[in-house]
């Protein structure tokens, strides 16, 4: 039996998988790579105010 | 100003420009802003080691409000002779935390690492170096820790998808590609 050919949701549009072999999500850094530096910084900056924010409230629990 | 307790990586990395202290962003950071998407909590430069600059950073370190995290009920402030050294100095300040190195990987320093740096504007007038994606890749694998083994591949695809990108804009040209609204034809 083939293995099932991957799904449109699957593959980057060059047609390579969209998860690599070693399991490093390719969309995330292709949608990091067309952001610029500063708005990495930025989006690095609130992931970390939220992850903050989620530790405070599970303190105040 | 931010509360004391919100982090603000930006705000570390503009006081440390407005004193014109002369450092690399390296660590995860140095990957972020690359295009790695990595979560880390603590911003890792290294700083030249030059009397001048140390006297820049010093007063840098002031206007953080810069101290020791290790203690933080003793606000322990990082003397110039330990920043002399090639050593670690874990520090927290008002915008979160700072670590701030002598050396990484195996005793590389400030003006070893300069040639591998790019040159990011993060803001109007605000540039920083930041160690290239290859050579942070070379100096994880030197200190191979179970930590720094852990992002390797994260940071080998990025430093993979980032060249295609480039190749790709090599091929298009800067006009865009065919028949795209871009290449005026």
């Amino acid at each position: 039996m083939e293995p099932a050919s991957p799904q449109p949701e699957e593959t980057l549009s060059d047609g390579r998988p969209a998860i690599a072999p070693d399991g490093v999500d390719l969309t995330l850094i292709r949608w990091m790579l067309s952001l610029t530096p500063a708005q990495r910084l930025q989006v690095l900056d609130q992931n970390i105010r939220s992850i903050e924010r989620l530790r405070a409230c599970r303190i105040r629990d | 100003m931010p509360a004391e307790s919100e982090t603000s990586l930006p705000a570390i990395l503009r006081t440390l420009t407005a004193h014109r202290v002369e450092f690399i962003v390296v660590g995860g950071v140095s990957a972020v802003l690359q295009g790695a998407p990595l979560i880390t909590f603590d911003l890792d430069v290294v700083h030249s080691r030059a009397p001048e600059n140390l006297q820049r950073l010093l007063a840098a370190l002031a206007e953080l409000d810069a101290h020791y995290r290790a203690q933080p009920e003793r606000r322990l402030v990082p003397a110039k002779s330990r920043l002399e050294t090639g050593g670690r100095q874990l520090l927290t300040t008002r915008y979160g935390p700072l670590d701030l190195l002598g050396e990484i990987g195996s005793g590389h320093g400030y003006d070893d690492l300069l040639q591998d740096a790019v040159d990011l504007e993060l803001a109007p007038g605000v540039r920083v170096h930041a160690l290239g994606l290859r050579r942070l890749i070379e100096v994880k694998r030197e200190t191979a820790g179970e930590k720094d083994l852990a992002v390797l591949p994260v940071l080998e695809r990025t430093l993979e998808e980032s060249q295609r990108v480039r190749d790709a804009r090599v091929e298009v040209g800067p006009g865009g590609p065919p028949n795209s609204p871009r290449s005026g034809r």
